[in-house]
């Protein structure tokens, strides 16, 4: 079905705090969502790929500072969604790069992690220098690196695949962020190095992505559409005859 | 720098939060020039937009279709209007309801068969239905059936309709809903950003609603010629002109206004600048001659004003009594040059407190020069952003600078906690429900701003206790729940105009109040309350007609010119035949 990115938005919100998010997770979470659906990143079955994780985490389980000085920041991500945990974790970077002019936040711990894009977004619109870069534990092992230049919302994708695959065991579950005042940080790709480019979105396609689906909507799967309407409606209130009066008008109106 | 500029640029002299932000003075607030509605007829006069008849497949019931052609130097535009019988059992004005006498979408572009086709299949099912993307606004209005039946039997006798009709309920149609910005599958308002037509907030909404009106017209006149083809005459433009279309509105405005204080504050914030632009002027004769002229048409207007809610009635009737003081005061003292500073300290001293909103709205009136600008400020990008390296203790000293009103409250007791609002599961709909006696209170919405800010404010004192030097983000990866109205807080000492200062929850609280804040800038007449939160309002009565704005009128001040519009004289009205109009 065809829905707006209004709608989108509104309903994955209602669907958050159905879930159990407080009120500013939700509103994120759902930008977050939204903002890769209409920039053609498929956020709607990303967020349905981690919804079941997201009904199973403790909500009372806090993304946890591990380690940190002046610049840099190590965080426990508790396993979570990034929908959940991810905005403070950024946010403490942001705020590091502001006060030292560079900073490096390796969030450990966490999955969904396509849809931190959306929360960068922000941070990079209000003139922040953005990498975002991680890897997939698959064969072959793939690395996403997303860079938002300060001052603009839409950033640069690739994706790579690596071919000399490290003899290491260091768990590819987490992000590492870094973040500059002042110093752009957008990726590219070195010829000399062993990777292959797998993918590439350039801030142009993302952009076009998001003018056309303002101008003709977003589609996105009815039976998703249907489990978010039935998340959101748990915020909802049985209706009953003293309810009905709480709205404080009359039923019938002829006159 | 104009004086718009300077103004924003300095924003000294505007009336403070603590002031303006009282909810019973945002209860108390009038249209003014800038409202929505004004600064849209303006555009349509300025642009000289054009609206054409392209369909009317209306049978001898006025059920059918029609569709009206809105022509801008930008664009095209379309009003469909599906008019389909309704059995009297199911005309509500709640939004709970599932039929109405009309629906409608205004579409950007043309309108071709396959889209009019799904638009029949899903425009009259509303909320119920999928709305096309190239839809911009989608609406619904029921019948006043009194009204109605009056001005058919009127004008198929050949007679005009009495006009104290109008003056009781002004319109013939109201609606129950006018949605933008995406709902249900129609055009979101991003969209709308770079277009020189309907980019100001609710503009587009306001050209449907205006378009509602023309069919209004045009429908009842239809009913009168099918009943009677051989007596019937049109509507007198002095009628057509004295009609505008309800509105009916209920809880349903709370969220938004709560929910978009950046949009609000900047509303405000333009009503405000407007105010002490008017302020500033140094007053001449014409200036306080006119002044005396719009003060006794208002004064007329509130006279004649009908509402069945004691409360409001005692209101226009303080506002009726308070202004021959001011036509008195006005003809009294001297043309200084502070005239107007003199006038509103006055004011503030002795006249209740929607003659004191009314005196500002007319003083705004006087300078359409210096304030009509403003009119291009009314939207804004919302975005609440956290700054996370704020110092945890500036953040406290924010709270308690501009946040005081949050604070006073008691959030605990029974009284300050009475209500809670929510949204049943019947459609969505806002409700509020007494908290220790109703169920659903777990499933509270967040409206209540001042218990939220008084919780963080307590958690923020505590934290400083052992982390003195902390920032906010320190605090907020500690206490993420206050991440909202933390980054609220941050964004809105910024936006002063942005917070309500009440407490939502409590029991004097008044719904209608808030409901009357956005309403005014929409550019609401003739507030009727039907109860403590729900009011039927109307909207462009007085308000210049079609073929006015067709005929490319060249004095565009008097077209403008059409706010606190008064009852026509019954003698002098004079209908035509229906052959001269069509």
């Amino acid at each position: 079905m065809k829905v707006s990115y209004n709608e989108l938005q509104g309903l994955c919100r209602k669907a958050f705090s159905g879930i159990g998010f407080e009120d500013g997770d939700a509103a994120d979470a759902a930008d977050m969502v939204a903002w890769m659906q209409c920039h053609g990143l498929h956020g709607v079955e990303q967020l349905n790929r981690g919804l079941d994780y997201l009904l199973a985490e403790d909500p009372e389980a806090l993304t946890r500072v591990i380690y940190q000085d002046g610049d840099l920041a190590v965080l426990d991500g508790q396993g979570h969604s990034v929908l959940r945990s991810i905005s403070l974790a950024t946010e403490l970077g942001f705020a590091k790069a502001r006060a030292r002019g560079l900073s490096v936040v390796k969030i450990r711990r966490c999955h969904n992690r396509q849809l931190i894009m959306g929360y960068l977004s922000r941070l990079a619109g209000r003139g922040m220098n953005i990498t975002a870069f991680w890897r997939n534990a698959q064969v072959p092992l793939t690395e996403q690196v997303v860079g938002f230049r300060a001052g603009h919302t839409t950033p640069e994708v690739r994706v790579y695949s690596v071919r000399d695959v490290p003899e290491e065991n260091e768990p590819n579950d987490g992000i590492t962020l870094v973040m500059a005042n002042h110093v752009d940080l957008l990726p590219s790709l070195d010829p000399d190095h062993d990777l292959d480019l797998l993918a590439h979105h350039p801030e142009s396609e993302l952009l076009a992505c998001r003018e056309l689906a303002l101008k003709e909507g977003i589609e996105v799967d009815d039976a998703i559409w249907a489990r978010l309407k039935t998340l959101a409606h748990r915020i909802l209130v049985e209706s009953s005859e003293a309810s009905r009066g709480g709205a404080g008008a009359g039923v019938n109106d002829n006159d | 720098m104009t004086d718009v500029e300077s103004l924003a640029a300095t924003p000294m002299g505007l009336r403070p939060a603590d002031e303006v932000m009282r909810l019973e003075r945002l209860g108390s607030l009038h249209a003014t020039r800038l409202s929505f509605v004004r600064s849209l007829v303006r555009q349509m006069a300025r642009q000289r937009w054009q609206i054409s008849r392209v369909r009317f497949d209306l049978d001898a019931n006025g059920n059918g279709t029609a569709i009206y052609r809105l022509q801008t130097p930008h664009g095209r535009y379309h009003g469909v209007m599906f008019a389909q019988p309704l059995d009297d059992a199911q005309r509500s004005d709640r939004v709970i309801a599932e039929a109405w006498d009309v629906t409608f979408g205004m579409v950007e572009g043309d309108v071709d068969d396959s889209l009019l086709e799904q638009m029949a299949a899903n425009v009259p099912l509303q909320e119920a239905g999928r709305q096309h993307p190239r839809v911009l606004v989608l609406s619904r209005a029921n019948k006043s059936l009194r009204n109605f039946s009056h001005f058919v039997e009127a004008l198929s006798k050949g007679d005009q309709p009495d006009p104290a009709w109008l003056t009781r309920v002004g319109y013939l149609y109201r609606t129950t809903a006018v949605y933008g910005n995406g709902k249900f599958g129609i055009a979101d308002f991003a969209r709308l950003i770079d277009n020189p037509d309907f980019r100001r907030p609710f503009s587009a909404q306001m050209a449907g609603v205006y378009l509602l009106r023309h069919f209004s017209i045009e429908q009842v006149e239809h009913l009168a010629a099918c009943q009677s083809p051989d007596t019937a005459c049109g509507l007198a433009t002095e009628l057509r002109r004295y009609l505008g279309i309800g509105n009916s509105t209920g809880l349903g405005m709370a969220p938004f206004l709560i929910n978009h204080p950046q949009l609000i504050a900047q509303w405000i914030a333009q009503r405000e600048t407007a105010l002490t632009l008017a302020l500033r002027q140094v007053p001449e004769e014409a200036d306080c001659a006119r002044l005396i002229a719009l003060t006794r048409r208002a004064l007329t207007h509130f006279d004649e004003t009908v509402t069945e809610d004691a409360e409001q009635s005692e209101r226009n009737a303080a506002t009726v009594a308070a202004l021959p003081d001011v036509l008195t005061w006005l003809s009294s003292v001297p043309l200084d040059p502070d005239l107007w500073h003199q006038l509103v300290e006055w004011s503030a001293r002795t006249l209740p407190l929607e003659a004191q909103e009314l005196i500002n709205t007319l003083l705004i009136e006087l300078y359409p020069d210096q304030v009509d600008a403003l009119e291009d400020r009314m939207g804004v990008v919302e975005n609440l952003d956290l700054e996370p390296d704020m110092p945890l203790i500036r953040l406290r000293q924010l709270i308690e600078t501009h946040y005081g009103w949050a604070l006073a409250h008691d959030y605990a007791s029974r009284e300050g906690s009475y209500w809670f609002w929510y949204r049943s599961a019947e459609k969505e709909e806002p409700r509020l429900g007494v908290r220790h006696e109703e169920a659903g209170a777990e499933k509270e919405m967040p409206l209540a701003i001042g218990p939220r800010v008084a919780r963080a404010h307590q958690r923020v004192c505590a934290f400083l206790e052992a982390h003195p030097r902390a920032t906010v983000v320190d605090f907020l990866l500690e206490h993420p729940r206050h991440k909202e109205v933390v980054r609220r807080i941050q964004t809105l000492v910024k936006a002063p105009y942005g917070d309500i200062h009440a407490n939502l929850w409590h029991r004097d609280m008044k719904p209608m109040h808030l409901l009357r804040t956005k309403l005014s800038f929409f550019g609401a007449s003739r507030f009727d309350p039907k109860s403590d939160r729900w009011v039927r309002i109307t909207l462009f009565q007085g308000a210049p007609l079609v073929e006015e704005l067709n005929a490319e009128p060249e004095d565009l001040s008097d077209f403008d010119d059409w706010s606190f519009p008064l009852e026509p004289a019954r003698e002098g009205i004079q209908g035509h035949s229906m052959g001269v109009r069509e």
